[in-house]
Order: C-alpha cells, then structure tokens, then sequence
C-alpha cells in the first residue's frame, strides 16, 4: 500500500464509537496541497483502558528533567514503585568535573520515603523531614529536589513546608515539586512544573562572571548515552563556550548561571521551552531552536548559531569544521547509505525526536511514513504560531504558570546579548530562527501520518497497514514489532548504543540502523519446510 | 551455633532499593491465567512504569491497561473511569479474565473496586468475562506480596467445591518462565496429571510463530484452576509466602486439600525433596533420566568444589529465591557473606538459621534492605560473588564484585526470562555460571595480584627487601 491510499477510519474501526471519533481527531495526514496544517488534538487526556505510551507527570518531572542533576539528590516523596521506576531507566551519563567532584555525583542513585501503610494514614511530612535530614548528613549535597507522587497529593503533605524547613535547617536549597502523577495528562505536566520550580529557585542566584566570548547554554539535551557531550566539544572547537547543558550531566552550580550566558539554545522544545521563554522574558536572553540529529541538521543549526552571532571568524570556523567533519564521515556513511536507502520507518517517540529522527533518516535516504509524540502538544507538531490559538482546559489550568517581569537589574536587551543592532536583530526574528520552532508538519512527507499519543493497537495495526522496514519506538512497544517481524530501536536508550549526536554520531547511528535492517535472522523465521510448502503450491 | 546478624531498616532513607511495588508482582502472576489482562486501576504512570519494567526482563509484548485516573477523580472518585477503561479493554482486546490491581492512589482515595464491578457487571449484562479485583497497595507490601495476593485471589474467584481426583497442584512463586516449563518437564516425567498456577511459560515468553495474536496464547486454564480444589494435594513453592496471602493455604483451609509447602527446587537437597514428594504422591518409580540428570549434578558438584569454596556470595532478591540459592550455596560449601531481601515479614530468617548454625563464617542476613546496606555488609564480609537480580550492578560496578544474574528483574542484560536454575539441570546450569564467573574473576586478576604480592613498586621482588 502506498502512503496516501491509508485510510484512517480503517485504524480506528475497533473502538467503541466515542473513542473513534476522540482518536481521529490525533490522527492527521499530510496534504501536500492543501498547505498548511490542519489541527491536531494533543495534550488532552488518554481514554481510559487504551493502552497508551504515555507515563505521568511525576516521571516527566523527575525522571526526565530534574533527576539528571548530578549534583542534587533527588528524593521522591512516596510508596516505592514510582522512585524504583524512574531509577537509571534513561541512561544521562554524567561525570565529574573541575566543579563536581564524583563523591558530589548522585544522579545514578535512588532516594525513595518508602511510605508505608502508617505514613499514609498519619501523613508523610515527619518522614520526609527526617529523610532529608539523613541525606544531608550522610551526603552533604549542594541542594535537593523533593518530588511528590500520586497518594502524597491526597493525603495533604505539604511539600513546601518540609521544603522551606529544612532549607532553613540545613543551609542548602531544597526544592519542592507537587509533582503528582495524575495532574496534568502526561509527562508534558511534569516537564512544565519542573521548569518552572528550576526558573524560581535556581536560575539567576549565580553570582560568578563567566569567561568566554560567546556563552551558550544547551537547553532540552539529557545526554543520552553521551550525546550531549559530542554537541558540546562541537561547540567548544568552534569557539563558544558551553555554560551548562540543560539537563544531561549538569550541574546545581552551573545552572545557577544559566542567566549569565549569551544565547540559548534549545534541542527538545517540548519539555523546557519554558524555561526558554521565562528567561527570554526575565532576563532578555534570546534562544534558538537548534537540531543536532542528523548531519544537515547539524550543519544548518551550526550556521544558525554562528549568524546569531555573526562574528566572520566564528561563520569561517564553522565552516572549516563543518568541512573537516564531513570529509571524516562521508565514505563511512556512503556504505551504510546503500542498505538504508528506500526504506521506510516508523517514528513513535516522547516530544521532540519522532521531529529529529526524520533528518538523520533522511540523510540516509530513508523516509518517516508515520510519526507521532507521546506527550507533545500542538505546536510540536503544527509551529509555534498556534500557541495563542491553543485552548487551555481544566488539566492544563492546574499547571501554575509563573508570570514574569524583567529582571530590574539583570535584564538587557536581546539584541545587546549577542552583540547586534536591534534591526539586525529583529531580522533574525522575522527570519524564523530566533525564538521559533516550526513543528513536525512542514517535515512530514505527502501522505505521511502523524498520530498523536498512539496506542498500543494502533501502532499494532499500522505496522500491518504499512509494514515498515524499522521502527523508532520506547522499549514497551519494541517487542511487538519483533513479534510481527519488524526490527525496532529503542529510541529512549538507544539500545545501550549511542551517542547519535552531530557527524560521528550520525555514523554510529547509521551502522546500528544499517545492521537493524540486514540481519539475516529476519529472513530466516519461517522454516525450510514451510517456505518449500509455500512456493510449491 | 554462630548467631546470624540480623538487621531490618532503621533508617528513613531507602537508597537504591532492593524491591518494587505490589501491582507489578500482580501482573506477573495474572499473565499465568488464560486470556487474561491486567488493568491497574490508578494514575496511568504506575501501568506505564509496569510496562516498562516488565518488558525489560521478559524481552515481551506486556499490555497493562490503565483507568487513567486524573486529579478530578482524585476528588470524586474512580468509578466513572474504571468503568470507561473496562468498556475499552473489552472492546479491543476481548478478554476472558480482567484482573484489576490497586495502585496507591486508588487505595487511598478509598474506591470500592468490588462495588464497582459489580455494578458494572450488572449494568452491561456481562457473563462471560471474569473480572477479578487483587487490592495491591505498595505501601503494604512489595512486588512479592502481590504476586501471592493475585495468584490467591485468582484460586479463591475460581475454585469451586469439585470431585476429589487424583491430580496435584502446583503454585509456583515469581520465577522465570524456563524454570516454570522445567518444572513441568519433571512433572510431566513422573507421570502426574497437575495444575500449574500460574504457568506464564508461554504468555511472557512467547516463541516466533503463527500470527501475532493481541493476548499471547498459554496460562492456566480456568477450568483447571476450578479443579485445583479436587487436587489430591497442593505443592506450593512458598515457604516464605506469608500465611493470609497463601493460596495453597487458601485450599487447604477451604478445600481440605492437604498442603506441601516445598522450597524452590534448586539446588540437590531441595530438588531432592521435590523429587520425593512426587515419587509418594504418583507412587511411580523415579524415572530413570531423571536419576541420571542428578547423577550429572553430583558430579558437577564434586568436580567444583575446590573453587566453589572460595566463593562469598552476597545473595539478595525475592526471599523465596534467596533461601533456595542460600541453600544451594550451603551445600556447595559456599558460605554466603550477606543474604538480603527487599520484603520484611517473610520468616526468611527463621527458616535460614538451621540452615547456617553450622557455617564456619557467619553471614549478615537483612530484611527490608536497600543496596546501600547490602553493598556496605558485603564489602564489610568480603564478599567474592553478587547473586541476584540487576540492582546488583552496583555492587559490581562500585565495589568490583563480579555478578550472577538470576531473580527478577534483570534489564541490564538479555533474557532474564530465559534464565534456568530448577531442577538438576538447571541447578547445574546455575553452578556452572556460578563457577565461572568465580574463575574468570580470578583469571582476571590473578597475575596482578600475585605480581603486588610478589614484587614491589619498583619491580623488585619483596621478599629481598
Ligand atoms: S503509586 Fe504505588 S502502584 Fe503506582 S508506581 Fe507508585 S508504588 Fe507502584
Ligand atoms: S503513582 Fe502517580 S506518580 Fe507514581 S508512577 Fe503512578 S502515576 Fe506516576
């Protein structure tokens, strides 16, 4: 079947009817013609009893963006499932450096109330006092994150009140997340609480003045199996200083000076273009939606940053290296290229990469036929030009939103951070680049599908519809597209490999997807007997 | 006799803990039932994170729906959701049997799932499909207890007063599903007709083959589970299965059917005594390939013993697996250093102090440990070995001790499902890796050693200085 004969009533025929009318409108193909995007549902609530991908606000919160912190412990204030489950499940590497020594390195461990029975009755707040009293003394962390889950939010503690308490106690900031699980219909929730709670408490107290002529931050990377740290010797080699990633193999003390930078730049824009904007809005600072993944992806965004500062000598060694790099990977990948050209795929994952997966693939001459995020919202997948159009409802209102003034005194023009005339500046807005980010459509081929929170049966029944040659899926639906014959990779972890990032990543990634597709294991699941059977009649 | 240090937690931190949480154990158990799903009532990030979980040590499939419960529910109640999940489930996946597990939440909210199912049932006139609920609040128990709790709850929804008959029940704990079809080999080989419950071999470890079907093929069926009240007697491997949550006792109690409360079959005692129970239960001679696997294990044990007994294990997991590993090791003159279980209130200790009154060394035993306890006790007793599931990897990575992967879960290595270790096969099988790794340590290190032993810094040999 071709791409645009798919029909997309066909995928959803099972449901009962109320669930079929509530899933087509997460479902849109691509008209070429018709220009732009039709809109998509997202961000609304999972239909009970349909097996969805997605996870809770407390794993967005603390398994994705505030547990990665090297420095900070992380407690998770709750029964023990919810801490165990998001322990070391997402391989950040971090490591130690001149300002964090690897005794100071807790992001590999799990801190978990371990409520019981009696802490649910009589509440939990003495516990969790006196757990952070015995982290501390045990540890000594420079700060703490506490995040609550589920039955804490029922029960009432009152996370603020341990929090404050013990930071006067203690002398160390100690930072509250209500984190719960239920709130929100994601971990879009948690991502969002989690920014916020940084924006408040970390970001801004720094005091060091940083060295560098230009300083970036690099925001939305977690540093996958490393991938973080091959996009910052990038940006080193080429001449800018990478104040902290944010928050892949970070650093308590370093995102304290996240304010102090030049320029932003932002790789997941769905779970911290929060703290983007907050800080575009406090302390003037401007960001770029940038895309390490893939080789012209790279290639673009590292012209991209170095207009921003348009500095000749920086344009100049940008594209000295640009040069270097791709003469070192080109032959490798031209041999990768031949297995992987014409082939299609399937791309089911988190926010932003089911986005940046589709360069790199393209790169090798494959195409996305089907592409989705488990917890994105519209203008992930429509561009940013949506978001006043986007309607709040009763889920989205229980997320806080912080309403920010600039900063009296720390807050400077955007165009005085990188160093440029306002009209110059305003050029670059109008262009697209700063402060914008286009969505996943303009990407999508003609005719591909773009799914929203796909379900278990759904991505069972597209896979039949399509039969793709790979998947790039999370690890609870890999097996399933095993059983049905197509290879998958696991694109949260990367299957222990890694890191994809940038030119050599690429060709890392490359060799995995080539391999992926020419095992012969495949081709040889039915048996000799049968497949004699099969051409004989 | 050497008293055993026992410590349970004192302490509020639990750092890098050693268990999880009472649904995902239910889980498990339920994919042992025929054309069943599991549907946990809660926040969808607790099923999420079971899914995880268990794909990552099964390497399957693992649907685990959710009634998606969001903060207004928290105020008003579950129902409605409940209700919306269990017309979803049974609209796409058509079930026979829905287990529905208690997450945290919905425990404290209070919801009356009972109550709930049964206006549900009644409301949409619902006959065929058994909806069985299993309450699996984590602050009360772990993934231990709610693999017990379900695989009870199941007997107690099934069995019916039947006609006495001649066939055995077998209840098996969390083990992996290779040890469970090793276990019906030998079953199979003494000649006896048995219930297997819950016999995930085939749902959680499903071979390539036909076409993919949304509710693997295999469990137990429910006619049998039915029949298990008839049973001529009850073989439960749960000495650590604590009484109110013991279906064999459930049987026995209600039933009369007589209970056998056996160790896992690993290691040649315990599977001795397997082997005995059937040979009086069938009255059929032990066949005689069986007489030869033992024969292999023996031998196996003999050729090892030198090396096994350098070994210091540090033994840590689920207590029904770590008592018949720490037996094992007993019987292989390998004295466990540490012997640690995540659960509390399992008689672990009382059943292990006979077992060790005699030990040379004596062993750190912890109940209701995190791997910052285990990892401090095992470097304190020096132990040479890390047996247990993959929380044990920082004790490898940390601290350098070579590991054994056997128990559940296992994610940072391939085939935890797949894992055998019942049985003399599969009891030699877990000796051989047990010894090897010993060996490879000791290759791996032995020149170094005996080199800083030998000879100092500068390359000049100690005993001249
Ligand atoms: S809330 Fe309870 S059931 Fe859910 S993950 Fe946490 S411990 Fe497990
Ligand atoms: S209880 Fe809540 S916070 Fe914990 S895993 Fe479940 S949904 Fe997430």
């Amino acid at each position: 079947m071709t791409v645009t004969d798919v029909n997309v009533d066909e995928l959803v025929a099972s449901f009962p009817d109320k669930v079929k009318k509530n899933r087509k409108r997460h479902i849109v193909k691509k008209n070429e013609s018709a220009g732009s995007c039709p809109q998509i549902e997202a961000n609304t609530r999972t239909v009970p009893g349909i097996i969805t991908q997605r996870g809770c606000c407390y794993a967005g919160c603390k398994g994705v963006v505030v547990g990665p912190i090297k420095d900070m412990i992380s407690i998770t204030h709750g029964p023990i499932g919810c801490a165990y489950y998001s322990w070391g499940t997402r391989r950040n590497k971090a490591r130690a450096d001149d300002r964090t020594p690897p005794e100071q390195i807790y992001s590999t461990m799990c801190f978990s109330t371990d409520m019981q029975e009696s802490d649910i009755v009589f509440g939990g707040e003495k516990k969790l006092a006196k757990m952070i009293d015995e982290v501390v003394e045990i540890f000594h962390p420079r700060a703490i994150n506490v995040c609550s889950t589920c039955p804490i939010g029922l029960i009432g503690d009152d996370l603020g009140a341990v929090a404050k308490a013990a930071e006067e106690k203690h002398g160390i900031p100690v930072i509250p997340y209500n984190c719960e699980g239920y709130k929100g219909v994601s971990q879009s929730a948690g991502h969002h609480i989690a920014n916020n709670q940084i924006m408040e408490h970390i970001i801004g107290t720094g005091t060091e003045e940083l060295d560098g002529k230009y300083i970036v931050n690099l925001l939305g990377e977690y540093n996958i199996g490393g991938d973080g740290w091959v996009i910052e010797q990038l940006l080193e080699e080429i001449g800018y200083k990478v104040n902290s990633i944010l928050t892949g193999d970070s650093a308590y003390v370093n995102i304290r000076n996240l304010h102090k930078v030049h320029l932003n730049l932002v790789q997941c824009h769905r779970s911290i273009n929060y703290i983007a904007e907050m800080m575009e809005t406090k302390y003037g600072t401007p960001w770029l939606k940038i895309n390490f993944i893939g080789i012209e992806a790279t290639i673009e965004s590292l012209r991209d940053i170095a207009q921003c500062f348009g500095d000749e000598e920086l344009i100049a060694r940008t594209e000295l290296v640009i040069e270097r790099e791709l003469a070192a990977v080109t032959p490798e990948l031209e041999r990768y290229r031949k297995i992987c050209r014409g082939k299609t795929a399937f791309s089911f994952v988190g926010g932003s990469r089911s986005h940046h997966y589709q360069y790199l693939l393209r790169d090798l001459g494959m195409e996305v036929v089907v592409a989705g995020y488990e917890f994105a919202h519209r203008d992930d997948y429509e561009g940013r030009e949506v978001i006043p159009t986007i309607k709040s409802d009763a889920d989205t209102k229980n997320i806080p939103e912080l309403h920010l003034e600039p900063d009296p005194e720390m807050y400077r023009e955007p165009n005085l951070h990188l160093n440029m005339s306002k009209e110059k500046y305003d050029e670059l807005v109008a262009s697209g680049r700063l402060g914008y980010y286009k969505g996943m459509y303009p990407d999508m081929i003609d005719g591909g599908i773009m799914i929203d929170d796909a379900n278990h049966y759904e991505t069972e029944e597209l896979i039949e519809i399509f039969k793709p040659d790979l998947i790039f899926t999370g690890i609870k639906d890999k097996y399933v597209s095993h059983k049905m014959g197509v290879p998958s990779k696991q694109m949260h972890s990367y299957d222990y490999s890694g890191p994809y990032t940038c030119f050599r990543g690429a060709v890392t990634f490359a060799r995995d997807i080539a391999n992926a597709l020419s095992t012969p294991a495949w081709k040889m699941i039915t048996p000799p007997w049968e497949q004699s059977e099969t051409k004989r009649t | 006799m050497t008293d055993c240090t026992v410590t349970t937690r004192v302490r509020q931190v639990n750092e890098n803990q050693c268990h999880m949480c009472m649904p995902l154990g239910g889980v498990v158990a339920l994919r042992g039932v025929e054309h069943s799903i599991a549907l946990v009532h809660g926040s969808q990030g607790c099923s999420t994170y079971m899914r995880l979980a268990n794909v990552e040590h099964f390497n399957e499939p693992i649907d685990i729906a959710s009634s998606s419960l969001n903060e207004k529910q928290t105020i008003f109640g579950g129902e409605a959701n409940l209700r919306k999940a269990l017309d979803n489930v049974i609209r796409v996946y058509q079930p026979k049997v829905i287990g529905i597990m208690t997450s945290c939440l919905a425990e404290t909210m209070g919801d009356d799932i009972e109550r709930f199912i049964e206006t549900y049932k009644n409301d949409r006139e619902i006959r065929e499909i058994d909806i069985i609920p299993v309450s699996t609040p984590s602050y009360n128990g772990t993934h231990t207890e709610g693999f017990w709790a379900t695989t009870r709850a199941v007997v107690a929804y099934y069995a019916r007063p039947t006609e006495r008959h001649p066939g055995i029940n077998v209840i098996v704990p969390n083990i992996s599903p290779a040890d469970i079809r090793e276990i019906k080999r030998i079953l199979d080989l003494m000649g006896l007709e048995y219930t297997l419950l819950p016999d995930y071999s085939l749902t959680l470890d499903r071979p390539f083959g036909g076409r993919y079907q949304k509710i693997a093929p295999g469990g137990t069926s429910t006619a049998g589970i039915a029949r298990m009240a008839g049973a001529q007697a009850t073989i439960q491997f749960g000495l650590t299965c604590p009484e109110p949550l013991s279906p064999g006792l459930f049987l026995e109690q209600q039933f009369g059917v007589p209970l056998i409360n056996l160790p896992l079959p690993i290691g040649l005692d315990s599977m001795d005594l397997f082997v005995r129970t059937l040979h009086d239960l069938s009255r059929r001679p032990v066949p005689e390939s069986l007489v030869l696997e033992r024969g292999w294990l023996c031998d196996g044990m003999a050729d090892a013993h030198k090396i096994n007994a350098g070994a210091r294990p540090a033994i840590y997991g689920e207590p029904e697996l770590i008592y018949a590993l720490a037996k094992l090791c007993m019987e292989n003159g390998s004295i466990p250093a540490v012997i640690a279980s995540g659960t509390q209130n399992s008689g672990l200790v009382g059943l292990l102090q006979p077992l060790l009154k005699d030990a040379l060394e004596e062993p750190v035993i912890l109940e209701e440990a995190d791997f910052v306890t285990i990892e401090e006790a095992a470097v304190r007793k020096g132990a040479n070995l890390a047996i247990g599931h993959s929380g044990g990897r920082y004790l490898t990575e940390r601290q350098g001790i070579p590991g054994v992967r056997v128990g559940y879960p296992i994610h940072d290595r391939i085939g935890g499902q797949r894992i055998l270790s019942v049985g003399y096969t599969g009891t030699l099988a877990f000796l051989d890796r047990f010894t090897n790794t010993l060996l490879e340590a000791k290759h791996g290190s032995y020149r170094r050693l005996r080199k800083e032993e030998m000879l100092n810094k500068k390359g000049v040999s100690n005993a001249k200085a």
